[in-house]
């Protein structure tokens, strides 16, 4: 069915660097689960949490947003030039997700019990609201994506079925989404005392929220750009185009609620000492926010590929900045104790993410994930993001 | 059976660590060898709570005593089993939570270790045991099943200068301003967990502010299970209202624009194909 899509030339020397990577996270999660967590993390009594739920859950859920935003965008408002883009949208959203769950299990000091929370009864508690729609919506995301797995299967009774009802299962995936996004928002609204005030509002549900939508089109900028690059495609510029228009909207609105916030509540003067903690936000601030949007309004954007590219990586990893802000980088719990993320503890993200590029080429070279048959195969003519060389 | 509560009154304490102990014989904690000692705030050994301290006597020098000299103060750390716990309202197993009579109880039974509650402790009170392969979350009890059998917690019993009181809450919250009322030099005059994030079964009374002590003072008197209760009661309003709006845009899309049409170039992207 895929025809073209064949690895680059250096492919094989870096997937060996990157199952090098697995391995040794692999490696990692077996001594923790040998000799406890502290033997692999800097975690402690007073900073329980670290860069295992700064990035692992925090980040990985929000850049997991793309597969609803795009679905939404695509399938629900209509924009007719996502919809080549959406298989991508959720096998990245799928993949994020599953490194979340993956990482969860290294990071929860009791991971064999984890289904307690699936028996439990506590609608007080945001990390419970976050558990049950985050595997809620795992499961949406894998429904949205069988249709690729039951095509290439051949499975066609299944298939008719899940196209039956494919729209509201779109349509759960949203409503899941909108909760478990912010209720990540929720988890750290309940620490006034530990989130620094440039972090903590009211405003963290909703804003949690709002990255993550904001997070949607910068995500799929991103790997558009790059598969496309690597898997010798053409881009979509038309969708390139739609995602950016997006971006410049979702990112002027966050800047301005982000700032806003900050300024409502008096804080401001917090950001202008120039402290270790000012900087983080503003390099937050700059690097997630006003250059993204700086480089979203130069005139002809559109038409400059690359500028889109660096401002949906600015995007990226400004709510992972923000994130890790928020949830890590300036909680203050004791003067005389700290935390910084032990070498080993980001091993454990690097190696899931070494999973995910691995899982990604494999689904890419399997199923018709960026290229689909035309639907008149005897007009001779190459959909827009065919393979490039087709004929070679 | 009614709130109970307990006096901590610093005051009176001298630093004998009696509480320490009956609390580690009780709870049949193993003794600490201790290797923090000037490693925190304060100059008490172990430093702080953690796994296997579950009330921690802090010793705290001051510039200027009763006399004008410099001067020790005492404080003490321990679960404070707040009137509405964030940690019980963190848990997603509901492995924490608070008893009638006050004690803020954890089943080890149903923990998965994901330290919510510990993130969650405005007082820094649950511990973890990270260097464990199977880890357990360990606080304070408030001795609940000496309580439950009408009994007074292990250190209350054991505190040679009646520093530590156990009674109703009523009564004690009575018996804390009447010590203060009756010695205003004695004391200052704050009851520490009186409001301090919506109150908590156990009072603290010093004779100096409590930022000397190394208390927490930038507590909200709001309970912050409020907060989050504000954002998580509207979970199921979100998810119907999300729901039926989507449903509504997709139906209006569809029919407005003939959605499943091929696009001009011929190729239909139907993801469901």
């Amino acid at each position: 069915m895929i025809r073209g899509i064949e690895a680059p030339s250096w492919w094989r020397p870096v997937s060996w660097v990157l199952w090098g990577l697995v391995l040794a996270a692999v490696v990692a999660t077996i001594v923790r689960y040998a000799t406890g967590i502290a033997t692999i993390a800097n975690v402690n009594q007073a900073y329980p949490w670290g860069w295992w739920v700064g990035f692992d859950m925090l980040t990985r859920i929000a850049l997991g947003g793309v597969g609803f935003t795009m679905a939404a965008a695509a399938e629900i408002f209509g924009v007719k030039s996502l919809r080549p883009l959406t298989r991508a949208a959720v096998l990245v959203g799928l993949l994020w997700y599953a490194t979340y769950a993956a990482v969860l299990m290294v990071e929860l000091g009791r991971p064999w019990l984890v289904w307690w929370v699936f028996i439990s009864w506590a609608p007080t508690s945001a990390m419970y609201e976050v558990a049950l729609c985050a595997v809620a919506y795992m499961t949406v995301l894998m429904l949205e994506f069988s249709p690729q797995v039951l095509a290439k299967l051949g499975l066609t009774t299944p298939l008719r079925r899940i196209r039956a009802v494919y729209l509201l299962i779109v349509i759960t995936g949203v409503s899941l989404s909108s909760l478990h996004q912010s209720s990540l928002g929720t988890l750290l609204l309940l620490v006034p005392t530990k989130v620094h005030p440039l972090w903590h509002t009211e405003l963290l549900p909703p804003m949690f929220l709002l990255s993550a939508i904001m997070a949607g089109p910068a995500m799929m900028i991103v790997e558009h750009s790059l598969s496309t690059r690597f898997l010798r495609l053409t881009p979509r510029m038309d969708a390139l185009r739609s995602l950016g228009r997006g971006l410049t909207v979702l990112v002027a609105v966050y800047l301005a609620v982000r700032i806003g916030d900050v300024l409502y509540r008096g804080v401001a003067d917090q950001a202008l000492v120039f402290d270790f903690v000012a900087r983080w936000f503003w390099l937050e601030i700059t690097i997630g926010l006003v250059v993204p949007l700086a480089l979203l309004l130069t005139p002809d954007v559109e038409r400059h590929e690359w500028r889109l590219f660096a401002a949906g990586v600015c995007v990226v990893v400004g709510v992972a900045l923000h994130r890790l802000n928020a949830a890590v980088f300036t909680m203050k719990v004791h003067s005389w104790e700290t935390y910084q993320p032990a070498t080993t503890e980001v091993l454990i993200s690097v190696g899931a993410m070494a999973a995910m590029v691995l899982v990604y080429a494999f689904v890419v070279s399997w199923l018709p994930i960026h290229t689909e048959p035309p639907i008149e195969p005897e007009s001779g003519r190459a959909p827009s993001g065919a393979v490039a060389q087709v004929a070679s | 059976m009614s709130p109970k509560a307990m006096i901590q009154d610093n005051t009176r304490c001298i630093g004998c660590r009696a509480c320490m102990i009956a609390c580690m014989a009780w709870n049949n904690l193993p003794g600490d060898t201790g290797q923090h000692f000037f490693a925190g705030a304060g100059y008490q050994n172990p430093r702080d709570l953690d796994a296997r301290n579950y009330t921690v006597i802090t010793y705290s020098g001051i510039e200027a005593g009763p006399t004008g000299q410099p001067d020790w103060v005492f404080g003490r750390l321990l679960c404070m089993h707040c009137l509405e716990p964030a940690c019980a309202s963190a848990c997603p197993t509901t492995a924490l939570r608070k008893t009638p009579e006050g004690p803020v109880v954890f089943n080890s039974f149903r923990c998965i270790g994901c330290r919510y509650c510990m993130q969650a402790c405005p007082f820094v009170v649950p511990k973890f045991e990270f260097d464990r392969v199977v880890p357990v979350i360990h606080k304070c009890t408030f001795c609940a099943d000496r309580i439950a059998v009408g009994r007074e917690p292990a250190c209350a019993q054991v505190c040679p200068t009646e520093a530590i009181t156990f009674g109703e809450r009523e009564d004690m919250v009575k018996e804390a301003r009447h010590r203060i009322a009756s010695a205003p030099t004695r004391y200052v005059p704050h009851i520490y967990g009186l409001d301090e994030v919506g109150g908590t079964s156990i009072l603290h009374l010093s004779s100096v502010p409590f930022e000397q002590l190394g208390y927490p003072t930038n507590l909200p008197d709001r309970p912050p299970p409020t907060l989050t209760q504000k954002a998580l009661q509207f979970t199921p309003k979100i998810f119907t209202t999300v729901w039926v709006t989507m449903a509504l845009i997709t139906m209006f899309v569809r029919r407005r624009f003939r959605f499943w049409a091929e696009d001009e170039h011929g190729e239909n992207h139907d993801p469901r194909h």
